[in-house]
């Protein structure tokens, strides 16, 4: 129907409730887990056949069937960029999902936790690969609607469930614009394929309705990644959901925004460039202040590290408005690296709340102590996160200020540097109270977590210091698909050509 | 037959009532309403458009994804029902205004 992988992702995403109710029969609780976790490890090998296709073909596109062609039908468009961001959907949900068996093991209702899971990363996957707005909106939809559940998860207690609506409330508000602005886009160009709306709108550039399209698409996408005067159901969102979920929401929901933003301003918007650029460079930099500035502020850890998401979608947006090659590589770099460290994070204060069943960082001090694996996970994370330079986030953070004083940015650069400082300070200040100060009683009590919640970070942590070191081959991955996003040629031929 | 401006007008009044709504409201469930209504907005449009876009030819794939964005709203506001049913047994109030302990 669609690709091998997204119909993996269906298949395991449909038949997960079916496995809940057989071994809700036997009474092991811990199957439907293992099955999600295979149901993130089967698309990885299709992943990496489509992979080897799109190396040798370019961009490769699956039409709908024969009897509606693109610029009336729908098709899927896949090229390195989409599968350099599908890579890392499917790594952020493996590791939510082996994390969750454990972390979730004192919740009911787990067999529509890990259905909403899975559907969510594979609405994220669709957005990637959707060829046009059509697909790329119900796509865009399944993952929200999987989202606002899985926020609001914890009904029980109030703080899910006034995060949840708020989020509901704007997140949807953001889809509507951008339902609103394909319907413009629609009415402009008569079809809602990216590449023939790309040829359409070279010549119909300037327009009232085409600014009205370009702020409605810049809002719409933006709320989702956070951007900053829309970011406010982030920070709530993210620390009322449970820890696997913040991850899955802060390491790739947050980059589905910034995929469709890169995908729609670049490919659709390109003869505006001038006009984008700049807007995004100023609500870059004011993200960052926003998110770095709270940080600095908060005592609850997920709620620290929320903001800290923020401040980090302000570097992504940054590298984009770039506009060039080394900013774009240096913004999907950053893309990876922070989805890695990010990650690492929440998994790691994941455990640290299932054992101590607290999230106040005054409360979790010399944590360490007791939970020394864990925490030095956690250390290292907030290292890489920091941007101090042997591990991973430094390079790309460097890459995205050369880049901004290449295109010319020196005023949007500096303003980078000076909140490069400022999450160094928060993320040292959390490394001083979790590893190096006295234990608490709170933090006493607490035991080292179990193995399988253990695994994950690991995995992050020696991938963190893999790029730390040898950042050559995974930048080189990142600049194919800048690349890749930056053909616009290619990507429009492919379609054209049938 | 109608002009198509008279559409856009309509569809971009609508959008503005929602938006409105959203912004000012304070009954959880009204603001659930006011997203139905901008979605509304966005659907008129594709409609008007399909059938405008040429003469004596309607394109069928405004009609599928209006459809389908009816049916994507519907999983919204049921989605949002659920939430405000279960803000309701903790607040005890329908005012969005109530819902502000997480600020600080």
């Amino acid at each position: 129907m669609f690709t091998t992988l997204l119909d993996a992702l269906l298949f395991f995403t449909v038949t997960t409730p079916l496995m809940g109710l057989l071994t809700h029969k036997i009474g092991k609780r811990e199957v439907v887990g293992v099955y999600s976790v295979l149901g993130f490890i089967v698309p990885l090998i299709f992943l990496l056949a489509l992979y080897h296709k799109v190396l040798a073909e370019g961009v490769v596109v699956i039409m709908s069937g024969q009897s509606s062609l693109p610029p009336m039908g729908v098709c899927l468009e896949i090229d390195a960029l989409s599968l350099f961001m599908v890579t890392i959907y499917l790594i952020t949900g493996l590791m939510a999902s082996i994390h969750s068996i454990r972390c979730m093991e004192y919740d009911t209702g787990l067999v529509g936790y890990y259905t909403a899971l899975l559907s969510m990363v594979t609405g994220m996957v669709g957005v990637t690969l959707a060829g046009d707005l059509f697909t790329l909106f119900i796509f865009w939809e399944v993952m929200c609607i999987s989202s606002y559940a899985l926020v609001a998860f914890r009904k029980g207690r109030w703080e899910p469930v006034e995060a949840g609506y708020k989020y509901l409330i704007m997140s949807a508000a953001g889809s509507v614009t951008v339902l609103f602005a394909m319907s413009l886009l629609y009415g402009m160009a008569g079809t809602l394929n990216i590449a023939y709306l790309s040829v359409s709108l070279t010549q119909a550039e300037g327009g009232v309705w085409t600014y009205l399209t370009l702020t409605m698409i810049i809002t719409g996408f933006g709320l989702q990644a956070g951007m900053a005067p829309l970011h406010t159901w982030l920070p709530d969102a993210h620390s009322a959901a449970p820890s696997p979920v913040s991850a899955v929401l802060s390491g790739a929901m947050v980059k589905a925004g910034a995929y469709s933003l890169i995908r729609t301003l670049i490919i659709i918007f390109a003869p505006m460039q001038t006009e984008w650029r700049v807007i995004l460079a100023i609500f870059a930099v004011l993200t960052m202040f926003t998110g770095n500035l709270m940080a600095l502020l908060q005592d609850d850890i997920k709620r620290l590290l929320a903001f800290s998401t923020i401040a980090n979608m302000g570097y992504i947006l940054m590298g984009l408005a770039t506009q060039s090659l080394q900013g774009l590589t240096g913004c999907l770099f950053q893309i990876l690296n922070h989805a890695l460290s990010k990650v690492l994070l929440f998994l790691c204060v994941g455990s640290l709340v299932h054992q101590a069943k607290t999230r106040s960082l005054k409360e979790l001090a010399g944590i360490w102590r007791t939970m020394p694996v864990t925490g030095t996970f956690f250390a290292v994370g907030a290292i890489a996160m920091a941007g101090i330079p042997p591990l991973n986030v430094f390079w790309s953070e460097l890459a995205i200020i050369l880049a901004g004083l290449e295109a010319g940015m020196l005023l949007f650069s500096a303003l980078m540097v000076i909140n490069m400082a400022l999450s160094a300070a928060y993320c040292l200040r959390m490394i001083q109270i979790i590893v190096l100060k006295n234990a608490t009683s709170t933090s006493k009590k607490a035991t080292e977590a179990p193995l399988s919640m253990l695994i994950p970070p690991l995995m992050l942590t020696s991938l963190c210091i893999m790029i730390g070191f040898y950042p050559g081959p995974f930048q080189k991955m990142a600049e194919g698909a800048a690349r890749a996003a930056l053909d616009i040629q290619t990507y429009i031929y492919a379609v054209l050509q049938g | 037959m109608i002009p198509l401006t008279y559409y856009l007008a309509c569809s971009m009044a609508l959008y503005i009532i929602g938006f409105y709504c959203l912004v000012v409201k304070r009954n959880m469930i009204r603001l659930l309403i006011a997203l139905e209504i901008m979605m509304n907005a966005a659907s008129l449009n594709f409609i008007a458009f399909s059938t405008y876009g040429a003469t004596g030819f309607t394109h069928p794939l405004a009609h599928a994804f209006t459809i389908i964005s009816i049916g994507i709203g519907g999983c919204i506001v049921a989605l949002g029902l659920a939430i405000t049913l279960h803000a309701y047994r903790h607040y005890k109030t329908l005012d969005v205004r109530e819902l502000r302990r997480l600020r600080r």
